[in-house]
């Protein structure tokens, strides 16, 4: 490439300018913070005794284990006889809102409340409406009290205070630790862990709910209120729509989370699909157990999609 | 309703006297510094001023979206609580400010619509002052106000849109039903805060025109914040200037000498009073 020619008229060479800022040095100040850090990992893998040798051990015995798994046990799922029906009932009478006759409607009762949720699919089901009760239950607690606690639609900055205090505080309890307590408290069983996920997610959302609301455009508050609209009245026009698929969208996220935190509380006894796989695994059942990973793994992808597709539909 | 009302004696009864507002935030600078005036009945008052003048402090003012510092603002009882004589803005309860605000309809630069509700609803909002809570919270209106709804969408030629959502329209025709939702509040007042500054100059004549024209035929006062002089000349009955805070002119826009103009757009800072 030639240069283009120096025309003739060159300007005459710029006044010498004070020397640009220089950008400062800060040597000692990453040094620390790299020292920091490395002393930071080198206390973290020294905790959790990371040890390559029983790894490399252990890995075999993984892999008979996997081997053990495998195939999963379809027939749990498939085998009518998993499902123990009353031999005095019918299919249709069991599944269906038929009338019975006293005993037959026990007998139909007492299956669906302790025979059906022993099998794959039932306690897949009870997880369902553990985490679908959950979340309902929490919304219910979320949506009137995130306007209190949302610095620009709360009533006073004392009750906005207040209930950022409290919803903080809660929130640092998590799901796993309340299921403890409230099995403890009334008893084994899916009911303990619904109000587990309930109290848990019910923290959660009213941070995300209450962080949606501070978010609006204020233009439209003043525009209503400038009508002599009420408080109630501010909330229904101005702010609920513009935060609607926000909160939806907050919704079915967490719906996505609870079906999971479903899945382990029922490790503690607090009802559906976890206590059955671990319970499988303790009696060494590995293709029965590896089967509801399967379905938990199919419940947790299927809901994932639903959830994602949904939340396209709201924005 | 859309009957041309003629000149009444009513429309050139007083309806606002402003006396010695003044407005500042702590002990900073006085954003409103001893502005008194009075507006009669059905006038078309056109404020002018740079940006920071004080136009949308004082529009706000009226209506206490901001509260005043100093001063009074009488406006007549019965638009508030019925009977004769006089109130204060400035003094008025919560429930008293209320019934006053539904009196005086407002107009924002940013439309401030309720995007995702229809046209029609947000048409509707306007008669949230009047309604029953319940009802209303649930967005459930009378017939009646559904249809003055509509007759009012039809006044601002929008009646074909009802039912779309308000952010599918364009800016001219999102401030055409912020004219029909004030028109629903039966306003006595309209305040237009740089109703047409976001607006092309084609666009900011048919919205004036709309405005003027149910003014009119309403008998409403309207106090309108512009920055265009042409536009001032054009529509205004009156024409007042602020600078720094200061009202420094008040006259019909053929008196708007160049030194008029000159006092309006000085863009100092000084305190000093300028004798109107």
């Amino acid at each position: 490439m030639s240069l283009p020619a120096v025309p003739a008229t060159a300007p005459p060479p710029e006044p010498p300018r004070a020397a640009p800022p220089r950008p400062p040095r800060r040597f000692w100040r990453s040094a620390a913070i790299a020292l920091v850090m490395a002393w930071l990992m080198v206390w973290a893998f020294s905790g959790v005794q990371v040890n390559l040798e029983e790894l490399i051990r252990g890995t075999p015995e993984m892999a008979e284990t996997l081997g053990r798994m495998l195939p999963p046990d379809f027939t749990r799922v498939t085998d009518p006889a998993v499902y123990d029906r009353p031999p005095e009932l019918s299919v249709p009478e069991l599944l269906l809102p038929v009338p019975l006759e006293l005993d037959k409607a026990n007998a139909k009762a007492y299956w669906w409340q302790n025979t059906f949720p022993q099998t794959i699919i039932g306690a897949t089901l009870q997880t369902i409406q553990m985490a679908l009760a959950g979340t309902v239950l929490a919304l219910l607690v979320a949506f009137p009290v995130a306007f209190l606690g949302a610095r620009n639609t709360s009533p006073h900055p004392v009750v906005y205070h207040v209930v950022k205090f409290f919803t903080n505080f809660f929130r640092t309890i998590p799901d796993f630790a309340a299921a403890l307590v409230l099995v403890a408290a009334i008893g084994l069983g899916p009911f303990a862990g619904t109000l587990a996920l309930a109290f848990h997610t019910a923290t959660v959302l009213i941070k995300l709910f209450a962080e949606a609301i501070e978010g609006i455009d204020e233009g439209v508050v003043e525009a209503l209120k400038a009508t002599g609209a009420r408080y109630m009245q501010v909330l229904s026009f101005a702010v609920v729509p513009q935060v609607m698929p926000a909160f939806i969208s907050f919704l079915l996220y967490r719906f996505e989370t609870n079906i999971r935190a479903a899945a382990v509380l029922g490790m503690i006894g607090a009802g559906g699909i976890g206590f059955l796989m671990v319970s499988d695994f303790r009696m060494f059942q590995y293709p029965q157990a590896s089967m509801t990973v399967v379905v938990l793994i199919v419940l947790v992808m299927g809901v994932d999609y639903l959830s994602s597709q949904l939340r396209k539909m709201v924005t | 309703m859309s009957s041309p009302t003629p000149v009444s004696l009513k429309a050139l009864e007083p309806l606002l006297a402003i006396e010695g507002l003044h407005k500042a935030y702590g002990d900073g600078p006085r954003i409103l510094s001893d502005v008194s005036m009075r507006f009669k009945r059905g006038e078309f008052v056109v404020i002018l001023g740079l940006s920071g003048a004080g136009k949308s402090t004082f529009l706000r003012c009226l209506n206490r979206l901001i509260e005043p510092t100093e001063g009074r603002i009488m406006v007549p009882s019965e638009l508030v609580t019925g009977g004769n004589g006089e109130m204060d803005v400035a003094r008025m309860s919560d429930r008293q400010l209320r019934r006053w605000r539904r009196k005086v309809g407002m107009i924002f630069q940013q439309f401030n619509l309720v995007k995702r509700l229809s046209v029609f609803d947000n048409v509707l909002s306007g008669s949230l002052g009047y309604q029953a809570l319940l009802p209303s919270v649930a967005r459930w209106f009378p017939g009646v106000d559904r249809a003055r709804a509509l007759a009012n969408l039809e006044r601002v030629g929008l009646l074909e849109q009802a039912y779309q959502r308000a952010d599918t329209l364009s800016g001219g025709q999102q401030q055409r039903v912020a004219i029909a939702r004030a028109l629903m509040q039966r306003p006595a007042v309209i305040l237009a805060d740089e109703p047409v500054a976001s607006l092309d100059p084609k666009l900011s004549v048919v919205i004036l025109d709309i405005l003027k024209r149910v003014a009119q035929e309403d008998g409403i006062t309207v106090l309108v914040s512009l920055h265009v002089l042409e536009l001032a000349r054009r529509y205004a009955d009156r024409v007042i200037g602020f600078q720094g805070g200061r009202v420094v002119f008040d006259g019909r826009p053929d008196e708007l000498t160049d030194a008029a103009i000159e006092r309006i757009y000085r863009r100092d800072d000084e305190d000093a009073p300028v004798p109107v």
